[in-house]
């Protein structure tokens, strides 16, 4: 598809001195321009491993590495890695220099000018959401967990690299400042369109983060390697459907959207219409429960056909609260959360100008997960043909 | 950094673990804290005061001593520009240049036994030199007259050696300190391992390195004391005229003399441990 | 081959020659073997006694406590002969003011070593100890001094061996001990056995401090309250 990979690992492994079994075994693995492509497993399947053997802080013991086409192998590590950002989970800052002095250390062994230093850590702090006046002269022993991973980040960037390696970085983060800052990162990486391989051991980490995923067993072996949908939709064997856990179909939830249903019409009236007319709709379709709408048709109550049955003279005590109102770019996680607090049991839809479009009910979503899970399938029976 | 003076002789300190602040919630009483706090942070500056004290008293002491009537010998032997002066200038030459051959040494050896290549190397060699802690600097002193002759430059050599170990020491055990994370994410970023040791292993282990060149310091004053035995002249010679002549007033001038030496360096090793360090640590 | 075997050969006719002034003098160097281990276990005994019962008084006391550590600090900043020195014009010459320094040196290390030790003790053990009724004597006696025994055991080793080797100097002020070799050596300069004399001062004082340490360490270890062995 992509002409050449960012990063091509060809066969490469790692096999420590005084041991037999390899801690990574013939990997091959591409990582496309631009992608965020994440490494999970369980602890010790050497996931680490693989991602320090990219920048050769681990020097592999047979295959290539290839980056933009050019191998690297043998290349001089230490000027390897300038070229690559490089994030762990400790951080690491300097704690003896100030946080600029931090982000400017790639930029200084490259010898930029003391200017364009001086900018591009301005540029780099207000990037990563830090005030660059309060904090350039600062210590790292000055500044919260979470403000030193940005800080963290910031010094990765520092001679913007194509290509970032993320090794757990917001591990050792508080929940909270955690999903704070994996928000942050894909906002900014919308802008950067870095390459970026990140190591976690959390799925809900790998789903959110990852553009793909590779799922990694013993000795660091790729036991699946596709987009977080496919992956939760059509997991290929027990070894990824235990890893990626119970509710996985409900989390590929997340990767659908409302605008892929087929919307179909569904019962309305407007307040100014008669009952009769309610009921007559609700006996067409055969249904319990119909959508009022007001004179712009913005969705107003659920009411239910006994409500409607007694004839009232008005709707306005009518009725059960509709709730919040679907978009059709939300996912149908989303649908399924509010679906199960409406009292008809569905969501409502409206269009971009808030009017009535449709509902969702769970027949739309068994249909679209199985739709998915088919279409994995196809693929990956499509790629075991062509193979 | 505990107390009044922070005191020295770090191989016997840096053995032990150091937390010289009682654990949180403690003293129940907050005003006694307060007062421990004000000692700590105060401590450095009472130092000077109570060794001026120190050196105060003794000048009345060596003024009410009635040196015209007192016999020739002790005379001599207290006279400030002709004995006591001089000898505290030989006394610091001797701890100035053995200190500086100690850190001209066992720093570079320390930087080297904590690389991959001699790390195997460093325990044993360790547990080999702690073996020697019971060595007696009176016969270091008396063997380095035997191989290498009388004089100042014998009694340097062996303080050096000496005192190598605390620095020696606290050169490893600060570059081992310092946290791994800080260094793998200086190689990440792809810093050599000269940049990763000048520009983070050294300034991070400064404070601890420093302490142990304190304590060296501090060592070879007291050493320096007896560099008389072997014709290195120095504040000894004073304290061995006492004895021998059978004179207190001449042995306890010299004694208080180099209490006073040793504790002014000793002050000034604290102060530098207190103001050289790195910022941000 | 004769160049190399020759100073290889004098090295081994020194040895010999080393062994038989030890065999001659033997009964000499027992009797300042025996005098230097008297000096060292009375010094460490009071120093020990000392530094402990200040170290629990002042662990608690904040103030007590800088001032202790400070001024036990002096001491050992202070050089060996001078303190020596200034214990003459009290105790005359001889071992006793040699003993009175050397219990000075001694005290920091354990003085610091008892308090850290307490330190170490977790405030959940001496709270659970409070709650069942125990006495501050009691806690101190039975919880939180057997918690802190081998942190201090290890600041009695750090002492031993620095009075071991301080006592060599004891000589200078007319007291006993192994320095009596050293200095015999200096005083024969030039004679034969002079470094023979000064060897086995130095060999037998080391030696003593290895032995020392090893029989404090078996201590340490057999006395350890067995649920903090590791």
């Amino acid at each position: 598809m992509s002409p050449e990979p960012k990063i091509h690992l060809d066969r490469v492994g790692k096999t420590y001195p005084g041991t037999k079994i390899p801690a990574v075994e013939d990997l091959t693995l591409d990582v496309h321009e631009g992608e965020i492509l994440v490494l999970v497993g369980p602890s010790g399947c050497g996931k680490s491993t693989t991602l320090r053997l990219i920048n050769r802080m681990i020097e592999p013991s047979n295959g290539r590495i290839l980056l933009d086409g050019e191998d690297v192998t043998k290349v001089n590590p230490d000027k390897l890695r300038r070229r690559i950002g490089y994030v762990i989970q400790q951080i690491g800052l300097f704690p003896h220099q100030t946080i600029a002095q931090n982000i400017a250390t790639v930029p200084k062994m490259l010898g930029w000018e003391k200017e364009r230093i001086t900018e591009q850590v301005e540029s780099l702090l207000t990037t990563v959401g830090l005030d660059p006046d309060q904090y350039r002269d600062r210590f790292p022993k000055e500044l919260s967990g979470g403000q030193a991973q940005r800080v963290g980040v910031a010094r990765a960037l520092g001679a913007d690299p194509d290509i970032m390696l993320m090794d757990e970085p917001f591990g050792a983060i508080d929940p909270i400042t955690r999903d704070r800052l994996q928000n942050e990162f894909l906002r900014l990486q919308e802008e950067l369109h870095k390459t970026i391989v990140f190591v976690t051991h959390d799925i809900d980490e790998a789903i959110k983060m990852g553009d793909r995923i590779a799922i990694l067993g013993d000795r660091s072996t790729i036991r699946q390697i596709d987009t977080p949908e496919r992956i939760l939709a059509y997991p290929v064997d027990d070894f990824v459907d235990d890893f990626i856990g119970t509710g996985s179909t409900i989390k590929g939830l997340n990767f659908l959207k409302v605008s892929s249903l087929k919307q179909t019409d569904y019962p309305s009236i407007s307040d100014a219409d008669p009952c009769a007319t309610g009921v007559a709709k609700l006996d067409e379709a055969g249904l319990e429960w119909l959508v009022l709408v007001d004179a712009q048709r913005r969705p107003l109550r659920w009411l239910h056909r006994d409500e409607l049955a007694k004839s009232p003279a008005s709707y306005d005590d009518l009725g059960e609260d509709v709730g919040d109102l679907l978009n059709s770019d939300d996912s149908l996680f989303h649908a399924l959360e509010l679906m199960v607090q409406s009292a008809a049991g569905q969501s409502v839809v409206v269009d971009k100008h808030g009017a009535f479009a449709g509902v969702v009910e769970m027949s739309h979503l068994n249909k679209a997960i199985r739709r998915a899970q088919y279409e994995a399938r196809l693929h990956y029976e499509e790629m075991e043909a062509n193979a | 950094m505990t107390g009044v003076f922070s005191s020295s002789l770090g191989w016997v300190r840096n053995r032990t673990p150091v937390s010289t602040t009682p654990p949180e919630g403690f003293s129940p009483d907050p005003r006694r804290r307060n007062a421990a706090e004000l000692i700590d942070r105060w401590g450095l500056w009472i130092a000077p005061v109570l060794i001026a004290g120190l050196a105060g008293l003794l000048a009345l002491y060596h003024r009410s001593l009635d040196l015209e009537s007192a016999v020739m010998q002790q005379r001599s032997a207290l006279s400030w520009s002709g004995k006591l002066w001089p000898q505290t200038l030989q006394h610091l030459e001797i701890a100035a240049y053995s200190t500086l051959l100690v850190i001209v040494i066992a720093i570079p050896l320390g930087v080297l036994l904590t690389r991959p290549a001699f790390r195997r190397v460093a325990p044993t060699l360790m547990t080999v030199a702690n073996s020697g802690q019971a060595f007696p600097a009176y016969g270091l002193l008396v063997g380095g007259l035997f191989l290498l002759g009388n004089g100042t430059a014998t009694v340097v050599y062996c303080l050096a050696l000496f005192a190598l170990l605390p620095v020696l020491r606290n050169t490893m055990v600060g570059l081992d300190g310092v946290d791994r994370s800080v260094i793998e994410a200086g190689r990440g970023m792809g810093m050599t391992r000269r940049l990763v040791l000048t520009r983070i292993e050294l300034p991070l282990a400064v404070p601890v390195i420093l302490a142990g060149v304190r304590t060296a310091m501090v060592l070879n004053i007291g050493m320096a004391t007896l560099a008389f035995l072997i014709g290195g002249g120095a504040l000894g010679i004073t304290i061995s005229s006492g004895l021998k002549l059978n004179q207190d007033p001449v042995l306890i001038v010299g004694a208080v003399m180099v209490a006073i030496v040793a504790l002014t360096f000793d002050w000034l090793g604290a102060m530098a441990e207190r103001y050289l360090r790195p910022r941000g640590l | 081959m004769r160049g190399l075997s020759d100073p290889r050969k004098a090295r081994v006719e020194a040895l010999g020659n080393w062994f038989t002034y030890v065999q001659d003098n033997l009964e000499f160097i027992l009797e300042e073997l025996v005098n230097h281990l008297q000096i060292v276990a009375i010094s460490v005994g009071v120093a020990t006694v000392v530094a402990v019962l200040l170290g629990a008084w002042a662990q608690s006391r904040p103030i007590v406590r800088a001032l202790a550590l400070s001024i036990t600090g002096i001491f050992l900043t202070i050089p060996s002969l001078a303190l020596f020195a200034l214990f003459i014009p009290l105790f005359g010459i001889g071992n006793r003011p040699a003993i009175v320094a050397l219990v000075l040196y001694g005290l920091l290390p354990i003085l610091r070593n008892t308090v850290t030790g307490l330190d170490s003790v977790s405030p959940a053990v001496v709270e659970s100890a409070r709650g069942m009724g125990m006495s501050p004597r009691q806690q101190l006696l039975k919880v939180r001094l057997p918690l802190a025994f081998p942190v201090v055991m290890a600041g009695i080793r750090v002492s031993t061996l620095l009075i071991v080797g301080l006592t060599a100097i004891a000589v200078l002020v007319g007291g006993d001990g192994l320095g009596s070799f050293i200095q015999d050596g200096l005083t024969r300069n030039g004679f034969p056995n002079a470094g023979n004399a000064v060897v086995v001062g130095v060999v037998f004082t080391v030696a003593l401090g290895l032995v020392l340490d090893a029989v404090l360490a078996t201590v340490q270890r057999v006395f350890t309250p067995r649920g903090l062995l590791v």
